[in-house]
């Protein structure tokens, strides 16, 4: 029993003082500093402000009315009424409309021949064609949704008062124009917002590269100066790796929480983020998930024998991330190993989670599966972080011998 | 006659650094090949299909499976789970397991048969707007189909022709044509969009490094001499090897993206080919700029970093700069990837005119500016030794 206790003392001796020089170096460093406080605030920050409006609105596109009707008219105008698009031109020639269209100023033209007014008026089809651009999916969804149900809503108006000019009385007419009314609803994200549906991956993202690289960087700084002794409070001989592990962690972890709280209750109040996760799940999910990062962080910071390395070799990793966790762009469109190799990362976990707790609202237990995913994953990288760390102590203290030999 | 010669003296020497130092290799080779790869595999599908949503049926009838079926039959939408309630179905989707509930009411086949007005209801997840858009379309045209179908029937029964009956139901018929990306593929504009984004991050990250290492180990002066004090030749004898070595990578990128992507070349080649050059120049002024400036490698390479990932949200791609604020449309004017994904969607899928790509290789071409600004301060940093070491 009473060596049970000394061994506590001894780690809780030595806790403090990983944790007190963890501190040290970080707020000693401004490029640490930058990469694992500011990082986040900065980059959560740039993106909110570029998505802002969130939504795409009045597109320009151009009309050839070849047929100068009232009844074209009309057409032309329901597609300045809806939210989408405007007709910004009224090229005479599909010449003009395609030097518009190369020189950005239309993004989509519609065609209304000049046999239109007179076909609706004598009971025939009127075609009219539609030219889109898929070359920017915003635009051409935008485009192509506004056209289409306003030529939609023009069409079923015609047959509505043809039918009604047969005789039929109103609810016939109706049951004929349209016998099923479709209505579609965007849930949690009513307006289809563009932050709102990219932000929430982004910053789940931004929290495992910014620690990946940022611890990566301390370790690199370490290996590169042989620093790790100094983590032995002094007259001690050795280090044991586990109080190594656990402090850096803590220490992480509480720079973290301050820098999330600003990001969860002030930044996503100001961009008006959906905010339905019950406080108490998101703070669990959030320490779960920051501690498979940290863990992977310090495990992979072993391997940095250089200061820059994490940088240069991790950065780019960002973006394959945030595709890899199946949001950017859909999971059901890339192959199925790709993706179930992507599950090793905790962000993959993470984004779903997040996004399932904070704007669907989604309770502990139905994001079980992500929970226990990432536990499993902490626990890998905490025991790869051990082995790393013990090795590197090893290691550092051989070459001191060495020196010390020579 | 000197500066060739300086040049040529500095380009001598980096060629052998670049060899030494095994990093350069797989900042230039290894790391954005894997990256490259990476993309090609990604979108190699390049469209989601079968995507899981829940059906509630409350009407249990023919013409309620019918619908269901025919949603089922779309190429997105894939009906995973038959569902009693509305809480069942939103437990679904809070779990993650579909993306969409379509709501078939009690009385559906009932009212059709009477000739009565009916309604359906989908509710489609907003949380993915990408998967939203792919769903809502095709159930949306499953039961404009299926409504269609009906009508048909009806006023078939009234004694009109099926020709008829079509030109009665849908009085103005629209003929759609899809310019450009016609099969409205994802892979063919985010492949060369990310591909080129992997690769202006490492262009900034070897240009950083490059000379920033100069001075983190204290070898600045050293190279300036090798350049017999002339910081223009030291400069250009530095990034000339880079230049080409990541030039002759983009030719690999542009291989892939054409080749095993099969993105369509509409356009000009040479215009691309110029395009390539001028973005990678472009990127490595920027990053002389930063290092000049901060003179220290490791914040030179956080903020180039930062600077460097920041391009594709900018760029418009995904949500258009039309759409920004006005003072978030200027701001994407200082990345020059803005300019380069412009140049590629004109030049790689519409097929414009020369003319129309002018104004974007223009506007990367502005940031060689860049470096000849900060030559001075370059030549100060690499002589003075209080800037060495740091790092």
């Amino acid at each position: 029993m009473n060596r049970f206790l000394r061994q506590i003392e001894s780690y809780w001796q030595q806790l403090r003082s990983v944790m007190g020089n963890e501190y040290r170096t970080i707020f000693s460093d401004g490029g640490v500093m930058l990469i694992l406080i500011f990082a986040l605030l900065i980059y959560a920050t740039a993106y909110s402000l570029a998505y802002a409006p969130q939504v795409l609105r009045n597109v320009p596109i151009g009309v050839i009315d070849q047929s100068q009707t009232s009844t074209s008219r009309s057409l032309v105008e329901s597609f300045n009424a809806g939210p989408n698009t405007y007709v910004a031109y009224n090229p005479t020639d599909m010449e003009e409309a395609k030097n518009l269209f190369f020189d950005r100023k239309i993004y989509g033209v519609v065609y209304i021949p000049s046999d239109y007014e007179e076909k609706l008026l004598g009971g025939q089809q009127a075609v009219v064609a539609i030219y889109c651009d898929a070359s920017y999916f915003l635009m051409y969804r935008q485009v192509f949704q506004e056209v289409v149900t306003s030529i939609g809503k023009t069409g079923a108006m015609v047959e509505f008062q043809r039918l009604i000019a047969k005789g039929a009385n109103i609810p016939q007419a109706q049951a004929v124009t349209q016998p099923v009314i479709y209505q579609a609803h965007n849930i949690f994200n009513p307006y289809l917002g563009y932050g709102t549906f990219v932000m929430p991956a982004i910053i789940m993202v931004i929290i495992q590269q910014t620690m990946l690289i940022g611890i990566g960087m301390i370790g690199g700084t370490w290996r590169e100066h042989g620093l790790y002794h100094k983590l032995c409070p002094p007259g001690r001989r050795r280090m044991s790796t586990l109080p190594i592990v656990l402090g850096r962690g803590l220490v992480y972890l509480s720079i973290y929480a301050v820098t999330c709280f600003y990001v969860l209750a002030l930044h996503y109040r100001l961009f008006h983020y959906p905010m339905n996760g019950a406080t108490g799940t998101i703070l669990l999910f959030l320490a779960i998930y920051m501690a498979a990062c940290i863990a992977l962080s310090i495990a992979v910071s072993t391997l940095f024998r250089y200061r820059e390395n994490s940088l240069l070799l991790l950065l780019w990793t960002s973006i394959p991330l945030l595709m890899l966790s199946g949001v950017s762009y859909p999971r059901e469109g890339m192959p199925d190993w790709l993706y179930n190799f992507g599950q090793i990362f905790p962000s993959s976990h993470g984004v779903n989670a997040f996004i399932r707790i904070q704007t669907m609202g989604a309770s502990l237990s139905e994001v079980f599966d992500e929970i226990k995913a990432l536990v499993i994953l902490g626990v890998i990288y905490s025991g790869l972080a051990c082995i790393g760390i013990h090795l590197v102590l090893k290691q550092e203290q051989a070459d001191r011998c060495g020196q010390d030999a020579e | 006659m000197g500066f060739l010669h300086n040049t040529f003296a500095v380009l001598e020497r980096e060629v052998q650094r670049l060899r030494r130092q095994p990093i350069y290799g797989v900042l230039m080779l290894a790391l954005p090949l894997t990256s490259f790869i990476f993309f090609a595999i990604l979108f190699h599908k390049g469209v989601a299909r079968d995507i899981p949503i829940a059906v509630l049926d409350e009407d249990h009838s023919t013409l309620s499976r019918k619908v269901a079926q025919m949603i089922e039959d779309t190429p997105t939408a894939r009906v995973a789970y038959g569902i009693q309630s509305m809480t069942e179905g939103e437990r679904l989707m809070r779990e993650g397991r579909i993306s969409a509930i379509v709501q078939i009411p009690a009385f559906f086949e009932k009212n059709i048969l009477s000739n009565t007005q009916t309604h359906m209801e989908a509710y489609v997840s907003g949380t993915n707007i990408t998967v939203n858009g792919l769903l809502s379309k095709d159930i949306q045209t499953a039961v404009t189909m299926f409504g269609a179908g009906i009508q048909i029937q009806l006023l078939t029964k009234q004694g009109l022709t099926e020709r008829q009956a079509m030109a009665q139901l849908q009085p103005v018929r629209f003929d759609k044509h899809v310019l450009f990306n016609p099969y409205i593929n994802y892979g063919y504009y985010l492949s060369p969009s990310f591909m080129p984004m992997m690769m202006l991050i490492f262009i900034v990250m070897v240009t950083v490094f490059s000379i920033g290492t100069e001075l983190k180990n204290g070898t600045a002066r050293e190279w300036l001499r090798t350049a017999d004090d002339s910081v223009g030749a030291a400069l250009l004898g530095k990034l000339l090897p880079a230049t080409a070595a990541m030039f002759l990578l983009s030719l690999v990128m542009l291989t892939i993206i054409f080749k095993v992507v099969g993105v369509p070349l509409n356009g000009s080649l040479a215009l691309i080919l110029a395009g390539t050059l001028l973005f990678i120049v472009s990127y490595q002024s920027i990053s002389v700029l930063i290092v000049s400036l901060m003179a220290n490698l490791r914040l030179s390479l956080s903020i180039g970093g930062g600077y460097s990932v920041l391009a594709f949200t900018f760029s418009g791609l995904t949500f258009p700069i039309m759409a920004m604020y006005p003072a978030m449309r200027a701001v994407s004017k200082i990345f020059p990837f803005t300019y380069y994904t412009d140049l590629f969607v004109d030049q790689m899928l519409r097929g414009a005119p020369a003319v129309c790509s002018l104004p974007d290789l223009g506007g990367m071409a502005l940031f060689i500016v860049l470096p000849l600004l900060c030559l001075p301060r370059l030549r100060h940093i690499c002589t003075e030794e209080k800037f060495w070491g740091r790092s």
